[in-house]
């Protein structure tokens, strides 16, 4: 039924799919005549809301999709069919990119949430544009560091709690010059293949840089030289070294970082690069390097923070920390495992300025508890969070002994406050402190401040609940903290009056969508129709969390780690909990992206965001989290009938 | 001469185009999968809407195979009319007399249309209009009228409004819009720009993957199924 279409005489090229790709990131980086070309081959689908488009490990990946019109969105499902929300895509936006370079099926699924309209490029044509066109493969390559993803990705499937987020870390902090590991090894352009191969045997290494009469390098032979050009056409041995090598060599400055050496690799499509120092080849690296460096498991930040032997190198170190947080945002990383990344950071500078103060002040009286509350003990802190801090230790068994601990922990409390500020931690404005002599006491104290709140709740208690009822201990004898989360659990699981207290402050916040389903924004001021998604969206939600917690005796503070065990004690359906996470993991996400950009505007990260400049996907998105909202609202009223 | 036989005389006289054109669907099978047949979206530029005086300035048409919109399989051409170009035409598509001043007259690129057009079903918007003067011109110059079924895609927005409401009285319901450009806004479909042939038969076309899919709600897959929904029942009172 098919017969040559004599009638191109004419057609012409379609100049809406020109228009869209000029458009179109990174499509703008491609000149005319290929964007013509492209035009010629793009075909457009339909999909309508619901299909879905990828099936993870199932489906062969074969066309890049570059959404025209409409969304989709990203997740993962485990082995026991639970489903993780990765990242919605909407106009401009691609899927299938990863799978494509990696040659493998789909690594997620996709499913579309409006009915939606994808030009689909074969993904022949999508590698031959990444391999001859290296802004247009940097856009791909940025957006993705292979390996993290699959790392990340694995990790997701295992559920596993704690980051392992190495592989960029690596990527982007390490130069190459720290790769070195000798002298690099050469020989003259006159050597005979036969002694270069043994040569590189007797080093166990895999290429030798090649010299001239002057000593200057001048090419490289490799592993692959030697098979293709030397045993697979015949060529003798005896042959000169400089018949065959490549030349000339491809070099990077040593302090250029990994990430850059791979992307040299990957665009050239080679395995070595030497290294150059002020204009001297100081070695070769391979991508096996790099390779092996991101399998490493400790953080290269960490261990920089652990091994600081000097407060005053902690001030910036700690600074690094929202760099790792940047990186993290754009390799596509989940909310809580940037937050459980920046904690674990925190928590390893707050263990090593702490260690280094008991090395100058001397050891402390008596064991102390450094207790973190807020956002630091839930581990949900984003970029610089004001400090939320106390600090418990052993009751004194005598006078003396009360006295010296007053004294030590009160310049011990002073001290740390001062350097954590110098660290970047902005003070806290309600002095919920270890500086404070009211949050510098002994246990028995301490016991009695919670005693206080639970059993006699007033306003103000259930205020500080917010704050102290999220503690966890940070640093020192854990023990401690551990003892009094266990008292307090025994005591408000019976203490229904202050549970009540707790419940009608959750009930409080109207979930931020007004009757016809707008956003509630701010009525005036300087954040005037902007959303505050802090207290409008996520705060009713770790307000459930612990709620629920302290009703059900659940020690954890994480807010997702609570959810997750109200889920697995049967206290919550799954299908809230999995509408809870996604709607929880959403707005986190979204107040990174608003935080990240005010950082790099040279603002103070704030939490007012502006509709307005919200997608309309991001919009349907948001607005249908703030629903979830009202639904946790209405199981509060069911496990607390009396409000 | 028995009648037959004029017909077959009359048959044997149309051009070899023509002929083509007919045979492909002399043996017609609807019972395939709507992916594998070839469409041919299109839609013309008028200078009015009286087939008896009025004629074509423009024709563009792109094809739909495996429902996806081949974007580079189009054809799209400028036709010289015979009489003036009115005004007010000129008003709605902005094709001035300059424009088409040195185009083709529409029998010389008539042959290269309907050789476009053969294997595929035809896919327009109010299809019948932009036929009725296909179809005249052909037989003027061709010998003969296209034989490729037609599928009206205001129809079948029709048949999803219907299904869209369920609700019988709001046939009577005046103000909806069954114009090209109101429906894609209405859809949220990618939109183009209007009154530009070529445009206009990709608009059509983003139409027709849209409502190939929603009607039914997502039931459709064979060319049957498309055309049972089209027939919908409600017609029958």
């Amino acid at each position: 039924m098919r017969q040559q279409d004599k009638s191109d005489v004419h057609s012409v090229t379609p100049e809406v799919v020109i228009e869209f790709l000029k458009k179109t990131l990174p499509f703008n980086e491609l000149d005319d005549k290929t964007l013509q070309e492209l035009a010629l081959e793009l075909k457009l689908d339909f999909f309508p809301k619901g299909t879905v488009i990828f099936r993870q490990d199932e489906t062969e990946v074969e066309y890049l999709y570059i959404i025209q019109k409409g969304g989709v969105k990203i997740y993962l499902k485990d082995e026991e069919g639970m489903v993780t929300l990765k990242d919605f895509r909407g106009e401009g936006s691609y899927i299938g990119a990863l799978p494509i370079i990696q040659k493998t099926r789909a690594n997620l699924n996709v499913e579309t949430v409006e009915d939606t309209f994808c030009f689909l490029l074969k993904k022949e044509t999508f590698l031959n544009l990444i391999q001859s066109n290296s802004r247009f493969a940097q856009y791909y390559l940025k957006s993705f560091s292979e390996k993290f993803l699959r790392t990340a990705y694995a990790e997701l499937r295992q559920h596993r709690v704690a980051p392992k987020t190495e592989g960029t870390l690596y990527l982007f902090s390490v130069q190459v010059g720290d790769l070195v590991k000798s002298d690099p090894k050469t020989v003259p352009t006159s050597a005979t293949l036969q002694s270069a191969a043994a040569k590189m045997a007797k080093y166990h290494i895999g290429s030798l840089l090649v010299t001239d009469e002057k000593g200057d390098v001048v090419g490289i032979v490799t592993d692959k030289d030697l098979r293709t050009k030397v045993v697979a056409q015949g060529r003798s041995i005896t042959e000169p070294v400089g018949s065959i090598m490549v030349s000339p060599v491809e070099k990077i400055g040593s302090h250029k970082v990994c990430f850059d050496a791979l992307l040299m690799m990957m665009s050239k499509k080679i395995h070595h690069l030497a290294v150059e120092r002020q204009n001297k080849i100081i070695g070769v690296i391979t991508s096996h390097d790099i390779m092996v460096l991101q399998g490493s498991s400790p953080l290269y930040l960490f261990r920089e923070i652990v091994s600081q032997r000097k407060i005053e190198g902690l001030y910036s170190l700690s600074q690094k920390v929202p760099l790792v947080v940047r990186t993290l945002i754009e390799e596509g990383a989940k909310p809580n495992n940037i937050t459980r990344m920046i904690t674990i950071l925190n928590d390893h500078i707050l263990d090593r300025l702490l260690t280094l103060m008991q090395e100058h002040l001397g050891t402390p009286p008596v064991p102390f508890c450094w207790l973190l509350m807020g956002s630091e003990g839930r581990k949900e802190q984003t970029f610089r969070t004001d400090q939320d801090n106390a600090l418990m230790y052993r009751n004194p068994e005598t006078e003396a002994e009360k006295r010296a601990a007053e004294e030590y922990f009160s310049a011990f409390g002073q001290e740390a406050i001062e350097h954590l500020v110098k660290c970047g931690y902005p003070r806290c404005p309600g002095d919920i402190m270890a500086s404070n002599p009211k949050w510098c006491q002994p246990y028995s104290v301490w016991q009695n401040y919670f005693d206080d709140w639970v059993l006699r709740p007033e306003p103000k208690q259930v205020l500080h609940a917010t704050i102290f009822f999220d503690f966890r201990p940070g640093y020192g004898k854990l023990d401690m903290g551990y003892d009094l989360r266990e008292h307090l659990n025994r005591m408000t699981q019976r203490q229904e009056i202050f549970l009540l207290h707790l419940a009608k402050d959750c009930l409080e916040s109207r979930p931020p969508l007004s009757f016809f389903k707008n956003f509630i924004v701010e009525k005036d001021g300087e954040h005037k129709n902007r959303l505050d998604i802090k207290t409008r969206g996520l705060v009713p939600f770790v307000d459930f969390a612990r709620l629920m917690s302290l009703k059900y005796g659940i020690k954890e503070t994480n807010t997702l780690g609570r959810l997750e065990l109200l889920y697995q004690n049967e206290h919550i359906s799954r299908e809230l909990y999995v509408e809870t996470v996604e709607a929880y993991e959403f707005q986190m996400q979204l107040r990174f992206v608003h935080q990240l950009e005010m950082m790099e505007a040279g603002k103070q990260p704030d939490n007012y965001i502006n509709p307005r400049e919200l997608s309309d996907l991001e919009k349907q998105t948001l607005k249908e989290a703030f629903v979830v909202i009202s639904r946790l609202q209405s199981i509060i009223k069911d496990v607390f009938p009396m409000i | 001469m028995p009648l037959i036989d004029k017909i077959t005389s009359l048959w044997r006289k149309s051009h070899p185009v023509i002929q083509e054109n007919h045979a492909y669907f002399r043996e017609f099978d609807q019972a395939r999968k709507l992916e594998e047949y070839d469409f041919v979206v299109f839609d013309t530029e008028l200078t009015g809407l009286n087939s008896k005086k009025d004629e074509i300035v423009s024709i563009g048409a792109v094809k739909v195979k495996g429902l996806q919109i081949h974007m580079s399989q189009n054809f799209y051409v400028f036709v010289k009319p015979r009489g003036e170009l009115p005004k007010d035409s000129t008003l709605i598509h902005r094709i001035t007399p300059e424009q088409i001043e040195n185009a083709p007259p529409l029998e010389s690129v008539l042959k290269d249309f309907v050789r476009f057009c053969n294997g595929g079903l035809i896919v327009g918007h109010y299809i019948d209009l932009d036929m009725g003067f296909i179809n005249k011109a052909t037989r003027a110059e061709l010998g003969g009228i296209m034989a490729n079924p037609c599928i009206d895609t205001l129809r079948l927005a029709q048949v999803y409004r219907e299904e869209q409401w369920g609700n019988y009285y709001d046939q009577f319901n005046y103000n909806i819009s069954f114009n090209l450009g109101d429906l894609a806004r209405e859809y949220n479909l990618p939109l183009m720009k209007e009154h530009d042939a070529l445009q206009d038969a990709i608009q059509t076309a983003y139409l027709f993957l849209f409502l190939v899919r929603k009607l039914k709600k997502g039931g459709i897959t064979t060319l049957k199924d498309l055309y049972m929904a089209g027939r919908s029942w409600r017609w029958l009172f």
